[in-house]
């Protein structure tokens, strides 16, 4: 038995994949590929497959994690390329290797978020310069649904700025969310007390998220999850 | 035109956008410089429900096996998406491409059930194609075409569609495709290309015929023009066996509704039963070998890589070699985590043998269909099932472990009475009451029939075409009588539905081309997913038939003559109108017909096959 942490991307068409489709999705993709997969044993016994961190709908990336067991005589090499033989070529395993650390290790992942002016004649440096004011704000508060309701959380201690520039028509940012699997921050709450924010402040403004993408997903230390 | 910029950005602002998107496993990609017709497949429902389609799945496959045609697929668009679409000048688009299908060749239409027939029209107009025949003027391109099984009396969307395929698709669709192409490069007007396509056996082009009404409304002729065959015959495959089945679906990332493998195992159905439109329509009836439905089974589920197969048919326990094919499809369903399921098994065939291997199969209840609640409207019907073999069913699967059970039937069946509903309940409390004196019966969980009563629909190329369909009252008078029928008794549950879908059902399955125009009035009001209980809007419906000075009662509640001259007369699935003629009187006195493989009862068919349809 043959333990593999794989790493895939989620583009184009594939974004659009939600996180329960893609579980079936690459249960399926295992069968059509050939690739003898671990089963749990138990009365339902079904494929073994473990995503760590899930990835919001509609949004790519190049770093998505998954686990599975290879039961039976194949490198993982070999999986890889069956696997992405069947699948989608916007959904292809980039990397498989050993897994080195728990899923709990995970602690962060970084984000380019891409926000445009919902208004063409708007220019981006006002766009820049309410991002700023918004930003610079002590407390950022968002309520957020949680397993046991809707609560109230202050998002500005959470997100970390990395970088932001002024594109055509928009801002670009490169932020720095808490991630894993007790605590998880979905860079979507702070655009959205963005556009909230323009909203009641009375700009004039309105903005729409144009793309984003996860760009990594960090240990404690700010290392790669591997 | 690849609309994907366009598309994207409106996607996260609507429900389940894995829908519009496409990209899914298993679908086809060609390169439009490569190809020399392209066919979209259009579904007039939403995506999970034509995602299950089986014909669908089918033809996708025959057309692309050709590399100088690609087809795609089209689904009808949500409410939500269809809005933004509007606003932002999207047109329909197909799946595989994102292109726009108004610059297809082939705009294709499968019709399962004639309440999606508005979606049709909404489907053409979100696609910027004039939804009238007439208005498509000279230009060969786009073609709209329809098939499946209510193009059996296409008149109500006659004015609608270009050409319709009648009967079985896989071989007629790609020669109607051959003759376009050779017709469009020679530079043909899409009325010189219908009129060659009329001459094809199957193919019917409705603009080729005049009609011509009696004064109480009944059609007094129908008339060929430009050498249109007086009368248009179906197409079927023969050698079904020998038949391609489909080796991969478009395996989708959304759910939807029958989300597995499925290999069809016969086709047509040997029964008879008088009510039962596909029980005619798809005849003769012919069954793949054992060993083809093993073979192609495997190959599905290896290149789909679904976790479940289900079969496919009007009756899989009428397949002659049924426990064979069991046992080979479980020597490797089993080995390699695969559920197996069997819809469509029939009460009076349902073995001990088959009942051991399905218990290796899980299974969530089992469902049989007397239709009828007493014997004597079961063989009004003939519906050949005896109450001795439906207990002698439920038995079976009572000492299987089952405890639920789920009978359908139907109110509003030719000579129907009170007591034949009354008897209903009668018969599930006789199910009921072989449970308890049951000895070796489950235990723990009590028993619980379940039956669903749905409305009879009369539809045309079955015996009861001639039959009026219940009022409104009548029906309502039924239910009544049911629900006063099923009071008291704790272990039986009874459900039913409000006629008006049923009664629009009759009307449109029926009607003649006036209906055309209502239809149109319909969607222009604002109907669209009729069959969808939410969206359905009866008042709207009735408006529409009020204005184009039609009835109801006129298309649904009428008994019609055996000489009277039906909408679809002109359209022929083998079957004889003398057979089902014969088969009306003997329902009228409650006479059965054997089944096809006991004793053939003359329905027309072998004369256009050539054969006897069992040797």
């Amino acid at each position: 038995m043959v333990p593999v942490r794989a790493t895939f991307e989620k583009r184009r068409r594939a974004k659009y994949i939600s996180h329960l489709d893609l579980m079936r999705c690459m249960q399926r993709a295992f069968r059509r590929a050939g690739v003898p997969i671990w089963f749990t044993e138990g009365f339902n016994p079904h494929a073994y497959l473990m995503f760590p961190l899930a990835l919001s709908l509609g949004y790519e990336s190049g770093c998505e994690c998954m686990d599975f067991r290879i039961d039976g005589d194949m490198s993982m090499e070999e999986a890889m390329e069956r696997l992405n033989r069947v699948l989608p070529p916007d959904l292809q395993l980039k990397k498989v290797a050993a897994p080195v650390l728990k899923h709990t290790e995970i602690a962060f992942a970084e984000y380019a978020v891409q926000l445009d002016c919902a208004d063409e004649t708007i220019s981006s440096e006002k766009m820049r310069a309410a991002w700023d004011a918004f930003i610079a704000q002590p407390e950022i508060q968002v309520e957020k649904k949680t397993k046991r309701g809707m609560s109230q959380i202050d998002l500005k201690p959470q997100a970390q700025i990395l970088d932001t520039q002024t594109v055509s028509n928009g801002i670009w940012l490169k932020l720095r969310m808490p991630a894993g699997t007790s605590v998880n921050v979905n860079p979507g709450l702070l655009m959205d007390a963005f556009v909230k924010y323009l909203e009641e402040n009375g700009t004039g403004l309105h903005a729409g998220m144009l793309h984003a993408e996860r760009l990594a997903i960090l240990c404690a230390d700010g290392s790669d999850f591997i | 035109m690849n609309l994907f910029e366009k598309i994207e950005p409106l996607l996260l602002n609507v429900q389940k956008p894995a829908r519009y998107i496409g990209g899914e496993m298993g679908s086809i990609m060609k390169n439009p410089e490569d190809v020399k017709a392209r066919f979209a497949f259009c579904f007039p429902d939403r995506y999970d429900v034509g995602m299950s389609n089986l014909g669908m799945k089918v033809l996708y496959s025959v057309i692309n096996q050709r590399p100088e045609y690609w087809c795609e697929r089209v689904f009808a668009p949500d409410e939500d998406f269809e809005t933004l679409m509007r606003e932002n000048q999207l047109p329909l688009y197909a799946l595989e491409s994102l292109e726009p299908i108004r610059d297809f060749d082939f705009i294709g239409f499968t019709l399962g059930y004639e309440l999606c027939y508005t979606n049709i029209l909404n489907m053409l107009d979100l696609a910027g194609v004039p939804v009238w025949q007439k208005d498509r003027g000279e230009n060969i391109s786009p073609i709209v075409c329809a098939g499946g099984s209510c193009a059996c009396n296409p008149e109500p969307i006659a004015d609608f569609i270009d050409l319709f395929f009648i009967g079985e698709g896989e071989e007629v669709d790609l020669e109607v495709m051959d003759l376009y192409v050779k017709m469009r490069d020679a530079g043909a007007t899409r009325s010189a290309f219908l009129q060659a396509a009329a001459q094809i056996q199957g193919v019917y082009v409705p603009s080729l015929y005049d009609i011509q009404y009696n004064a109480d409304g009944t059609i007094q002729s129908v008339t060929p023009k430009c050498g249109a065959p007086a009368v248009v015959k179906k197409r079927i495959i023969d050698n079904f066996d020998a038949c391609p089945s489909p080796e991969e679906f478009v395996v989708p990332f959304a759910e939807i509704v029958h989300d597995r493998a499925v290999t069809e195992v016969l086709r047509g159905c040997l029964r008879g039963c008088r009510f039962c439109q596909a029980g005619f329509l798809y005849r003769p009836f012919r069954e793949k070998m054992p060993e083809t439905i093993c073979k192609q089974s495997k190959k599905l589920i290896d290149n789909t890589g679904y976790d479940e197969l289900s079969l496919c048919s009007l009756s899989t326990s009428d397949h002659s070699k049924i426990e064979e094919m069991m046992d080979g499809l479980l020597t490797f369903t089993e080995n390699e985590h695969i559920n197996l399921s069997l819809p469509s098994l029939r009460v009076d065939n349902f073995s001990t043998g088959l009942m051991n291997r399905l218990r290796r199969v899980r299974s969530s209840g089992l469902t049989f269909a007397p239709e009828a609640g007493t014997q004597r409207l079961r063989d009004v019907i003939n519906k050949n099932v005896t109450e001795e073999e439906l207990m002698r069913t439920c038995k079976i699967a009572f000492q299987g472990g089952q405890t639920s059970v789920k009978l359908y039937f139907m109110m509003g069946l030719p000579t129907e009475t009170d007591d034949d509903i009354r008897g209903i309940i009668e018969l599930a409390q006789r199910v009921v009451d072989m449970f308890y004196e049951m000895e070796q019966r489950p235990k723990g969980k009590p028993v619980q029939i379940s039956c669903s009563v749905a409305t009879f629909v009369p539809k045309p190329f079955t015996p009861f075409e001639f039959h009026p369909q219940d009022t409104r009252e009548m029906i309502a008078h039924k239910q009544s009588v049911l629900e006063e029928a099923v009071r008291g008794h704790k272990r039986i549950r009874a459900s039913w539905h409000f006629p008006d879908t049923s009664i629009l059902e009759a009307v449109l399955a029926k009607g003649d081309r006036r209906l055309c125009k209502v239809i149109y009035d319909a969607w222009k009001s604002g109907c669209v997913f009729d069959a969808w209980s939410e969206y359905f809007r009866f008042d709207l419906w009735m408006q529409a038939m009020e204005a184009n000075g039609l009835t109801v009662e006129f298309y649904a509640n009428r008994e019609r003559t055996y000489d009277e001259i039906f909408p679809w007369d002109h359209i022929d699935y083998f079957v004889d109108k003398s057979f089902l003629i014969r088969e009306n009187e003997k329902a009228k006195r409650a006479e059965t017909t054997q089944h096809c493989r006991l004793k053939c009862s003359a329905c027309g068919v072998t004369k256009e096959t050539g054969h006897p349809c069992f040797v």
